[in-house]
């Protein structure tokens, strides 16, 4: 069936809570109403008001309740309206539920989902891409598809995972692009990347929105036959180390892409374990493509500016490639 | 699973969003004026301790001006009896009179390991407070929940766990209950005593607690659960969110706001601008009510009610303890900042001293004889456990690895009380092509 990204994650989440009564969605505005976006449109009337909770505004209380369900063994999923909006939740989601397991062994097992992702003019508070504060938190799994057949695979092994698990879903992607998704059951396996294209000149290793944003490159590059590999991380943490290695041994050159800012963004520890992992295997510098070190502006020319382009992966890739 | 038919207990375990906006559960009166509300706390306290702090300055001996607290009030003000408990009966009062002593002698204890140098980091105290964390931890049910603060090491002692447990968390044992991942009260237990653990910022057990409570609704059980939090903690904005939380989804939270006088080195003078903390239930609109935090029948009889109103569906109550912490905020701080006569006036409430003279005296339900060898026995069980707890060894450097998440086969997660039944409408999944927010 071919489904767009948004009613990919949909489906994950509404064949989940008919599958197993522990699951139960929580948030602002997902009720009646149905989700700033949709994504829990018609959820309300299928499973009652009981299991689709409309929530006050408060992030810290929504992490909080989930993470106290989880503990009684419900599996919560809890929505942000936007995920630059899960910085309200900070404290609970980084020294209480990233924490429990290591500190006194109780598993939490609750997912907290939501739109992330520039491209749609959203501004400073409605563009960001926030992953990075929760990768560098041990204890919870970060999770970012980029095709509808991953984000509902992945949505659902969220959701059956004893972990806390923080989904990103792109809100650019969310209606942007279809893709075949089986009807019959299916996960996708956190903390394993796949390749996007297969390709032997050069490496980018990138997520979610980026990876279209590559593959677009890709065609362009083709044509003067530079042939790309493409490596889609889909989960940021745990990262897949030993795809990241594969590709660079691959191709001996490397690119790394990302919407979020460059300084301490997910390009530097990457980098960082292709020099552990295949230092030898290199023969040019690692490429960062990166947003800017800046909040991310509003205005369109900007933002467009900001944000890495096709353009700058064009020029990237045969820059790296005359090496 | 099979849908089923809206049933009772659809009903009795309530759900979200039928409900209509009632103000505070104690509201009541029409006044004549219908632009006017008036609003009731019932206050169960025998005396009300009329103290106020300020900064003030003073000369020191060299000639320098330093600012420094000063306390107002009544300070000679006779102490109150124990108002007897609605509920409890001699044997429970002599219990939680036990739990109450084994709280001091084991903290006792804790500063003895401390000044042995046994002790990692610092020693937190709850002296002054035994009250407030034994009878309420008390009045709780099997089946509910608790999560304590940094002061209720006796409500762990009251749920079952040894001081043992506390001593080694404390040393940083390798056996100690987080495997010296973390100390002080600072584990939980979601197995057996339905114990969330705490993290050291204040306010964010509130919204956790709210959401167990959920959890066990959403299972066909109304359950209490109970966590307490300072006149210092109740400032933080998590915990507005968490108490207003459970106030709209009715969930049976039963917060005690310990009123301890000193949040730090920082008086509630600071903290907040309210006569009493109780008030701002009414803001909630659930029901708030104050006791004497040293009166250990007082404590119980509000949380008693409290736990029971959760059992009924009723939703939340803030119950506000009044009392003062009587050390510093950890062993290193001799709170030179109390004004010397707050101490005096609040040693004489002592919660210990006094319960035991109801018991002993006022009730005759212990003789002179039986209390000491009470005391003794208490004293005996805390050598026993910190015995224990000094033998065993500390981790080994490795085992600060691993854990970090829950692997497969590490924990079975299964609903604590029952697989919650569903009723499930009768649409199906449609795709929808409604307006977003940003395209």
């Amino acid at each position: 069936m071919q489904l767009t990204y948004l009613e990919a994650i949909r489906q994950g989440i509404w064949e989940e809570m008919d599958r197993d009564p522990t699951v139960f969605c929580l948030g602002e505005d997902i009720g009646i109403y149905g989700g700033a976006f949709k994504v829990t449109d018609g959820f309300i009337d299928r499973f009652g008001p009981e299991r689709v909770i409309d929530t006050p505004i408060a992030e810290s209380a929504i992490v909080g309740a989930a993470f106290g369900a989880s503990l009684t063994g419900m599996r919560p999923v809890a929505e942000f309206q936007f995920m630059d909006f899960i910085g309200c939740a900070f404290n609970q989601i980084s020294n209480m539920v990233a924490k429990t397991h290591y500190l006194w062994g109780a598993p939490a097992p609750l997912v907290l989902r939501g739109p992330s992702g520039g491209y749609v003019h959203g501004g400073p508070f409605h563009s960001q891409n926030p992953e990075m504060w929760f990768v560098h938190n041990p204890g919870l799994k970060v999770i970012c598809p980029a095709t509808p057949y991953d984000a509902k695979g992945l949505i659902k092994a969220a959701i059956r995972d004893n972990n806390p698990c923080i989904f990103f879903e792109h809100k650019y992607l969310y209606r942007r692009i279809k893709g075949e998704v089986p009807t019959e059951d299916y996960v996708v396996p956190i903390g394993k990347a796949r390749l996007a294209r297969e390709g032997r000149d050069l490496s980018i290793i990138t997520y979610a929105a980026m990876v279209h944003t590559a593959l677009e490159a890709a065609e362009i590059l083709n044509k003067d036959g530079i042939d790309l590999d493409i490596l889609d991380l889909r989960t940021v943490s745990p990262l897949d180390r030993e795809a990241i290695a594969q590709t660079v041994k691959k191709t001996n050159k490397v690119i790394i892409l990302h919407e979020h800012s460059r300084t301490g963004g997910l390009a530097g520890e990457i980098a960082a374990i292709i020099n552990e992992e295949a230092f030898d295997d290199l023969d040019g510098p690692i490429v960062r493509i990166a947003g800017l070190d800046s909040a991310i502006p509003f205005s369109p020319p900007q933002e467009e500016h900001y944000l890495p382009q096709v353009s700058d992966v064009v020029r990237e890739v045969r820059r790296l490639k005359a090496y | 699973m099979a849908t089923s038919k809206k049933t009772k207990s659809d009903a009795k375990h309530g759900s979200n969003g039928h409900r209509w906006r009632n103000g505070s559960a104690q509201t009541s009166k029409p006044v004549a004026n219908s632009d006017l509300r008036s609003y009731s706390i019932p206050d169960y306290r025998l005396e009300h301790p009329d103290l106020t702090v300020r900064q003030a300055i003073e000369k020191g001996k060299d000639g320098a001006e330093h600012v420094r607290y000063e306390v107002e009030g009544n300070l000679n003000a006779p102490v109150p009896p124990i108002r007897d408990s609605k509920y409890l009966d001699k044997k429970q009062c002599i219990e939680i009179y036990r739990y109450m002593l084994l709280n001091r002698k084991m903290e006792i204890g804790l500063e003895n390991l401390y000044k042995q140098g046994k002790v990692v980091g610092g020693v937190y105290f709850g002296l002054g407070q035994e009250a407030c964390s034994c009878a309420s931890a008390y009045a709780l049910d099997k089946d509910d929940w608790f999560a304590p603060m940094i002061r209720n090491q006796g409500a762990l002692l009251v749920r079952g766990f040894g001081a043992s447990d506390m001593m080694m968390q404390y040393m940083a044992k390798a056996d100690s209950p987080t495997k010296g991942r973390d100390g002080t009260s600072h584990f939980g237990d979601i197995e057996k005593r339905n114990m969330v653990s705490p993290i050291s910022m204040l306010g964010d057990l509130i919204p956790v607690l709210s959401g167990v409570a959920l959890g066990a609704r959403l299972q066909g059980r109304n359950i209490a659960a109970l966590t307490w939090i300072g006149d210092g903690g109740q400032s933080t904005g998590v915990t507005y969110e968490g108490i207003n939380f459970a106030a709209v989804q009715n969930l049976g939270l039963v917060l005690f706001v310990e009123s301890n006088l000193w949040a730090y080195s920082t008086p509630s003078e600071m903290q907040y601008r309210v006569k009493d903390l109780a008030e701002r239930a009414i803001g909630y609109g659930i029901p708030g009510v104050i006791v004497d935090g040293t009166d250990a029948c007082q404590v119980y009889d509000a949380a008693r009610d409290a736990v029971e109103r959760a059992h009924r569906g009723e939703g939340p109550t803030l119950i506000e303890a009044k009392m003062m912490r009587m050390k510093g905020h950890a062993i290193h701080d001799a709170a030179a900042y109390v004004p010397k006569p707050m101490f005096e006036f609040w040693k004489k409430r002592d919660p210990i001293a006094r319960f035991e003279n109801y018991l002993v005296k006022e009730k005759k339900w212990l003789t002179p004889k039986e209390n000491a060898e009470l005391i003794s026995d208490v004293e005996r069980v805390i050598e026993e456990e910190r015995e224990i707890a000094v033998n065993f060894p500390m981790p080994t450097p490795e085992s600060a690895e691993g854990g970090v998440f829950c692997e497969d086969g590490c924990h079975e997660i299964k609903p604590k009380y029952s697989i919650p039944k569903v009723k499930k409408g009768t649409g199906g999944f449609k795709q929808t092509e409604a307006a977003v927010h940003l395209k």
